[in-house]
């Protein structure tokens, strides 16, 4: 049997996001009482408790705020990817989010380094939000 | 905070084997070590009242009343309680409380987990929670070593430091029978030699994982003094947990919980750091290590390379931490590993890794206790007397 690759997964939460990536859009609930921008994805504005929000679409724009090699195999699906890059991009618009980096030399990559999103179609349900230098 | 300074004291430490130990449950270490820890503190099932267990990762068969039946006891105080590594230092809290307004007169406070016998926990460690998988993100291992990766990016901080940290504790394991280390030496090129598991962390900065259970026992400090064991008294408090999930928090370079936390603490106990012997810091990476102490006062960012170097924290130095070799070299029982060895310290009761005399330091009189849990996510700090 083929090894099948870890995929997220989605709650009630986070449904509505996974849709977004899958066309290749990077969208957060944006709060309408006080305009903060929050993930991970939940019912209430973590800054003011308002529960009135709307999913706005964001620049795909960052920077590593910090990262990590992995070069151990959790996870078959894994073996022939190590090491990859693990990291936390810093969006423009504020809210950090896990993700993984490609297209740097290991040695080159750097926390503050800027990065762009592309989507990695996982399957047909899941495209991932994967970062980049930007061109 | 009202002051619970002096009022309370741990009175006995229980242990069970630990390392790979088949065939044993999670909940049979959690009783194994309670019993301990009863029978160290010169008790008999009749003279406890009170628990608090911190239930094994995801065990639905342990709770604290299924361990106080099994020693035949009926709390009036208990509770299954967790704040992930922080969970010791956080029941020293609870149990305070309940004795100092009369709610109980013993309290047993326990661990167990046995994830490596292919107990219920077996894997947690490595799971890759809710989206994590996807990502490549697993455990504890990535978060914490992408926490060190902002360190160094922040402040100077990296192998240089961390490798100190491991080879000090390493020297404290080779003292202590129990540890799971304890015939087995370090030196930097064996840290040097390890492969990354999550880049910049090689195996040596990363926690052992152990099939075993720990416990202590908590009374007044009126009955502490009629005791088997000389009184171990709580000088100081303090707990404060930055919450935030590694990927989204911004203390990963610290200031963590460490630093309010400690300072309630010491306010508490009306001491400073120049007033502690030794420290006894949750050391689930090299880096937590560095970032607690750094969070207490003890040094500040950048300075690790040479606060840890010439064995200062090692046997011999003139800053013991982490004297059973900690969770890095003796075994894993998150916060009960470093809480219970600073009692044992305090009560002269350590062996051949006794602080004083026979490892050339500083007898102990007080002694900074940590727990940290999540990824710097809790934060528990007691303060120890004897």
């Amino acid at each position: 049997m083929a090894v099948q690759r870890p995929l997220p997964y989605a709650t009630p939460e986070t449904r509505p996001f996974w849709g977004y990536t899958k066309q290749h859009e990077l969208r957060m609930q944006k709060c309408l009482d006080c305009g903060h921008i929050r993930w991970p994805a939940g019912m209430f504005c973590p800054k003011c408790l308002s529960d009135k929000s709307e999913w706005v679409k964001l620049s795909g724009k960052g920077s590593v705020y910090t990262f990590g090699i992995t070069h151990y195999i959790y996870d078959k699906w894994y073996t022939d990817k190590v090491p990859y890059v693990v990291a936390v991009i810093e969006l423009a618009e504020g809210p950090h989010m896990m993700g993984n980096v490609t297209g740097f030399k290991h040695e080159d990559i750097k926390v503050g380094s800027p990065v762009e999103i592309y989507f990695d179609d996982a399957n047909e349900e899941f495209s991932l939000p994967t970062w980049r230098p930007p061109k | 905070m009202e002051s619970i300074k002096d009022k309370v004291c741990i009175v006995g430490v229980g242990y069970t084997p630990q390392g790979r130990i088949p065939n044993r449950s999670a909940l049979s270490f959690h009783v194994e070590a309670a019993r301990n820890a009863i029978l160290d503190a010169g008790l008999t099932p009749k003279d406890m009242d009170g628990i608090l267990a911190q239930p094994a990762t995801g065990d639905p068969t342990v709770n604290a009343w299924q361990i106080s039946q099994l020693l035949g006891f009926h709390p009036r105080f208990g509770a299954d309680q967790s704040a992930m590594g922080a969970t010791a230092g956080g029941m020293v809290f609870h149990a305070a409380a309940a004795l100092i307004y009369g709610l109980a007169s013993y309290v047993v406070c326990t661990y167990g987990e046995s994830p490596l016998s292919g107990g219920y926990g077996a894997g947690a460690y490595g799971r890759g929670a809710g989206d994590r998988a996807a990502f490549g993100w697993y455990g504890a291992n990535t978060g914490y070593s992408l926490a060190a990766r902002r360190g160094i990016a922040k402040f100077e901080t990296g192998p240089e430091t961390w490798k100190e940290i491991a080879v000090n504790q390493r020297k404290w394991a080779n003292l202590n029978p129990r540890a799971m280390m304890h015939s087995k030496k370090m030196t930097y090129e064996d840290y040097y030699n390890q492969k990354f598991y999550v880049e910049p962390f090689r195996l040596y900065d990363i926690c052992l994982v152990s099939d075993s259970g720990r416990a202590f026992v908590m009374t007044t400090a009126e009955r502490a003094k009629s005791l088997r064991h000389r009184p171990v008294y709580v000088m100081g408090v303090g707990q404060y947990h930055p919450a935030w999930d590694p990927a989204q928090a911004d203390h990963l370079a610290g200031p963590i919980g460490a630093v309010p936390s400690g300072e309630e603490a010491f306010r508490m106990a009306g001491v400073g750091v120049k007033d502690v012997d030794a420290a006894e810091i949750y050391d689930c990476f090299t880096y937590t290590v560095e970032l607690s102490l750094m969070g207490y006062g003890f040094l500040g960012p950048g300075e690790g390379k040479d606060f840890f170097k010439n064995g200062r924290t090692a046997p011999g130095g003139e800053f013991p931490v982490n004297t059973s070799g900690g969770l890095l070299s003796e075994s894993y029982q998150m916060g009960f590993t470093p809480l219970t060895e600073g009692v044992v310290q305090l009560q002269g009761a350590a062996g051949d890794r006794q602080m004083g005399p026979k490892t050339n330091t500083k007898e102990p009189e007080i002694i900074l206790v940590s727990g940290n849990g999540g990824v710097l996510q809790t934060h528990a700090t007691v303060i120890l007397r004897r």
